[in-house]
């Protein structure tokens, strides 16, 4: 630890202030720590206690801009947990209810959807440039939104087979809905895999904006890709790695 | 607990009724600062009609008393004839009634405390003592407010110390006990009354008298000294509303109360009935250690029939499941018929009777979840295992493997196992939860929905071919929690894990996926702990909001909150039989609550600092809890009684856990060492009589020293973690410390 003489006045105050709540040990980053949050917290208060004082219209700012100051970011920022009585109360409210029995066979036993963090939380924006159509092999669907890009999802998400699987392992179906943008229904998708043989991509997209929406566009390239050759397919997947990697 | 959970109410009730009867009498006072104080004061009011309790009776003789002190003739009319109260019922004053005005002091949030007493304060100067024949109009009137001068307090201290000084040895210990709530009881009022330089004088005074075990509150104390830095601090207010416990013998109890009755000021009379409790047992008086050992908490000991309610400790029956004969092992050495091994494998772990265990909870208690085929699996893995268990004792001890994390910084905050050994987590200090692979066998997830689209799916291997072989590696990294990770757990089917932060959420991991599927937030405040049922689907969580939250997987809100703790929840265990959660708090407790209501069916006080390790035994009878203070005590569940202490230990304890046919209870702590106990030894010497049971005084051994099987020193590794695998071989972790 630095010795007394060098160590600047608050500083020493710090390590009064940590002697006397008894506490002997401590990192010397721990000064520094509780030195920024006086700071902090201190300016915070005062530019707090000045807009108030100049609300008021008062030439200087005493001592009630402070409390009150201090009044309102105890309530912000200081929060402390509810109390006892509260407590109890809600405890007994909840307590009174039986435990809810438990369904058999359902599966992973998650919260409904909307509570689960298995959902897309991206939206793909649509494509703006035309896809040259050489070689199947289809790296342009930069769709650029966000962290994650280009991810073509199989629209298999939703069929059965996939489900099947899913139950021996025990996984969720909607465990892999994590990496997807979305879940067309089987029509779609097979109206659209009848409508492309090998042409270039441009077709489809300029079809099916007004079907569904922007969302399916990537599904319709993906189409398009699955269908080649499967070279490109292995290389796109490993491009789609590199990206999953830069977007973590 | 009651007596908690009914203030509010009665405060309540209270509230509603006293408009009714103030607006009639103020309308006859004007001007007057006596009514000014009557009309603003939110307490002192009796209820409107009816038939008033027996509190409530005193209340308004007493608010009659004042008025008529004041003379206020009309209200008192008005008053007497609201309340239906006849002259001659003001003459009736008990001394001991007055315990009603206290009971509306219970609960209430900090607003109303501090309203109470800026209040009263102002209310008729009581400067003077009490005088005998109306003690019952200034014990109403004063909730919270001194009935002295703030130097007096000094002086009824000292008073009270002579005395206790001058009874005889038998005596003195049990009433010693009554210094350190006093004590603290009597520097907050000074200091909730804004007395600032008599609350420091009494403080600098008395605070060296205390017990040593008592040493940090008042550290804690010592920073308060005003009134507002008593308003965030929800500890030291549910100190003020709940009552300390004493257990006092019959004998030392008429000592105090004929001492205390004799001198005038009542003053500390009056503060023992408002803030503590009282449990007279009768026989011999306690002796220094055995209360030493029993006290400690911050709410004083636990009632005695809080204890008693019954505890199903027993184990579940386990499900008859029939062993394939076709994959016995070869290095078996046994030669005798099939039949015959495929019974003994049977029974070796289900109970051997048919019967219901008494001690056991019925099967449908609580719904739990229906075995799967590969629960069913698992389960034969583990009677296999087992078999090849070593039986542990004092002349065989375990091996114990450390596993050691370096390069964690001192970031490693919180370790679990899977049961079969084979899957290690780590949660850390920036926020990231690891999964290790222990076994050779690496870490896979399941590949993405396009791979699995064009796996046959009809094959017989379509479980490992779902799985990506190109991303396994040894260890995963999880992101999600914006705090550190206070807490790791994973569920018996190694399918999930769970881990608690800081940022007060529990998140929900898949282990075939490797992402979060759920977080839950309930605690707005870091979770300390979370820990998995031993049948998977629910788990518990406890934390910085003094609760601990029982949670189904599939429910986004708790089921049960078990709320009754001072102080935060530091460690939350479930139970073998899942019926029961056993809860370590900073209030220097554990509770045991049952699942079902949520009662809290036990309250084991005993531990000098806060506790941070719970563990049953395999059998369902015992726990043992480790803290700061870097004793172990063990506790018999049954009976609510501590069994053992096993002392040893120089650091706090965060790693407790009993061997598989719990022999062997094994403790890791911050002092670097990992140390073996003998529990069977432990648990054998408990002798209990009718005294013992009644009261709960039981006289402790110290043994520990010969309980001590073994202590092993890292080099300069704290143990956060202790494991025995399914073959009694012990696993600790922890991270290298290189300071």
């Amino acid at each position: 630890m630095a010795s007394p003489k060098t160590v600047p006045k608050d500083a020493q105050v710090m390590m009064q202030i940590l002697k006397d709540m008894g506490i002997t040990e401590y990192e010397p980053r721990v000064i520094n720590q509780m030195l920024e949050f006086t700071y902090r917290y201190v300016t915070t208060i005062i530019e707090d206690a000045k807009i108030y004082s100049t609300h008021a219209k008062k030439s200087n700012v005493d001592a009630d801009d402070i409390r009150l100051a201090i009044q309102c970011r105890v309530d912000q920022s200081f929060t402390s947990p509810p109390p006892r009585d509260f407590l109890l109360d809600i405890a007994r409210q909840k307590n009174q209810t039986p435990l809810p029995l438990i369904k058999p066979y359902t599966g992973p036993r998650l919260p409904p959807d909307r509570y689960c963090l298995t959902a897309p939380n991206y939206r793909l924006k649509s494509l703006q440039k035309k896809v040259s159509s050489s070689a199947g092999r289809i790296t342009v669907p930069r769709l650029s939104v966000g962290a994650v890009s280009s991810r073509p999802s199989t629209p298999t998400l939703g069929t059965p087979s996939v489900q099947t699987v899913g139950t021996k392992v025990g996984t969720p179906v909607s465990l892999t809905g994590q990496r997807f943008t979305v879940q067309i229904p089987s029509s779609q998708a097979t109206s659209v895999k009848s409508a492309t043989p090998t042409t270039p991509t441009v077709q489809n997209v300029l079809i099916n904006p007004s079907l569904i929406g922007s969302k399916n566009i990537l599904i319709t390239t993906n189409m398009v890709s699955q269908n080649s050759s499967s070279d490109s397919t292995s290389l796109k997947r490993k491009h789609e790695d590199e990206d999953d990697y830069d977007a973590l | 607990m009651a007596a908690v959970q009914d203030g509010p109410m009665e405060l309540d009730a209270e509230k509603e009724a006293k408009p009714e009867i103030l607006s009639d009498g103020t309308s006859n006072l004007s001007g007057n600062t006596a009514s000014g104080t009557l009309s603003s004061s939110p307490l002192t009011a009796a209820p409107a009609g009816g038939a008033p309790k027996m509190e409530d009776q005193q209340t308004l003789i007493a608010v009659l008393q004042f008025l008529k002190r004041n003379k206020l003739s009309e209200s008192v009319e008005i008053l007497r004839r609201e309340a239906g109260l006849g002259e001659h019922q003001e003459g009736s004053q008990a001394t001991d009634g007055s315990g009603g005005g206290k009971g509306d002091g219970d609960g209430g949030d900090a607003n109303s405390l501090l309203s109470r007493v800026s209040i009263t304060s102002a209310a008729a100067p009581q400067s003077m003592p009490v005088k005998k024949d109306q003690p019952d109009v200034s014990v109403v009137l004063s909730a919270y407010s001194q009935q002295g001068d703030p130097p007096l307090y000094q002086v009824y201290y000292s008073g009270l110390k002579n005395f206790i000084e001058s009874v005889l040895d038998c005596h003195r210990a049990e009433l010693s006990q009554l210094f350190y709530p006093l004590f603290v009881h009597m520097y907050l009022e000074l200091v909730y009354n804004n007395h600032e330089t008599e609350a420091k004088a009494f403080f600098d005074k008395f605070s060296g008298d205390q017990e040593c075990y008592y040493q940090d509150d008042l550290h804690i104390l010592c920073g308060l000294t005003k009134k507002e830095h008593l308003k965030g601090n929800e500890v030291l207010l549910d100190f003020r509303t709940s009552r300390f416990v004493l257990h006092i013998s019959r004998d030392s109890y008429q000592l105090l109360k004929r001492h205390l009755q004799e001198r005038h000021n009542n003053q500390i009379w009056n503060i023992i009935q408002e803030h503590l409790y009282i449990d007279i047992f009768d026989g011999m008086p306690r002796s220094k250690s055995q209360i030493d050992s029993m006290s400690g908490s911050l709410a004083g000991e636990a009632k005695r029939e809080v204890n008693k309610a019954k505890v199903f400790y027993g184990l579940l029956k386990e499900p008859e499941i029939e062993v394939p004969l076709d994959d016995e092992d070869d290095e078996a050495e046994n030669e005798e018929g099939k039949p015959k091994k495929k019974k003994t494998k049977k029974d070796s772990l289900g109970s051997k009777s048919k019967k219901q265990d008494p001690n056991a909870p019925q099967q449908n208690r609580i719904p739990l979840p229906e075995l799967k085929d590969s629960d069913k699996l698992d389960k034969i893995m583990y009677m296999k295992e087992s078999t090849k268990r070593i039986r542990l004792g004092p002349e065989n001890l375990p091996s114990i493997c450390f596993y050691t994390f370096l390069n964690a910084f001192q970031g490693l905050t919180a370790v679990d196992f899977t049961d079969d050994s084979s899957l290690l987590a780590g949660g850390f200090a920036d926020s990231t939860v690891r999964v290790w692979s222990v076994t050779p066998k690496k870490l896979r997830k399941v590949k993405s929905a396009g791979e699995l689209n064009v796996i046959e799916k009809e094959s017989d291997d379509v479980l490992e071919r779902i799985m990506d072989e190109k991303t396994a590696s040894e260890s995963k990294i999880l992101h999600g929690h914006s705090g550190p990770v206070y807490g790791v757990s994973f569920s018996p089917d190694r399918n999930y894990l769970l881990s608690s932060s800081e940022d007060g959420t529990v998140r929900l991991w898949s282990l075939q996926t490797f992402t979060c599927l759920v977080g839950y937030k309930g605690h707005n405040y870091p979770v300390w702990d979370t820990h998995f049922s031993p049948f998977g689907y629910y788990f518990v969580s406890g934390g910085h909001d003094r609760v601990a939250r029982l949670w189904a997987t599939d429910h986004y809100q708790p089921l049960r909150i078990f709320a009754g703790h001072l102080a935060d929840v530091t460690c939350t265990r479930f139970h073998p039989n899942s019926n029961y959660v056993a809860t370590g708090s900073t209030d220097r407790t554990v509770r045991l609550w049952d699942v079902l209501n949520a009662n809290c069916v036990r309250i084991l006080t005993g531990h000098k600092g806060p506790i941070h390790s719970l563990a049953f035994s395999p059998n369902g009878k015992f726990l043992a809890s480790g803290s700061t203070d870097g004793r172990v005590l063990l506790w018999d569940i049954g009976h609510g009684l501590m069994i053992g202490e096993l002392k040893g230990h120089t650091d706090t304890i965060y790693a407790l856990k009993f061997s598989r046919d719990g022999e062997i209870l094994a403790s890791g702590s911050m002092d670097n060492t990992v140390r073996l106990w003998d529990s069977m030894k432990a648990f054998d010497e408990v002798e209990t009589d009718d005294f013992t049971a009644t009261t709960g005084h039981i006289h402790l051994p110290d043994n520990s020293q010969e309980l001590l099987l073994g202590m092993y020193h890292s080099k300069s590794t704290p143990v956060t973690h202790l494991h025995f695998t399914r073959r009694n071989l012990l696993l600790a972790a922890g991270a290298y410390n290189s300071q």
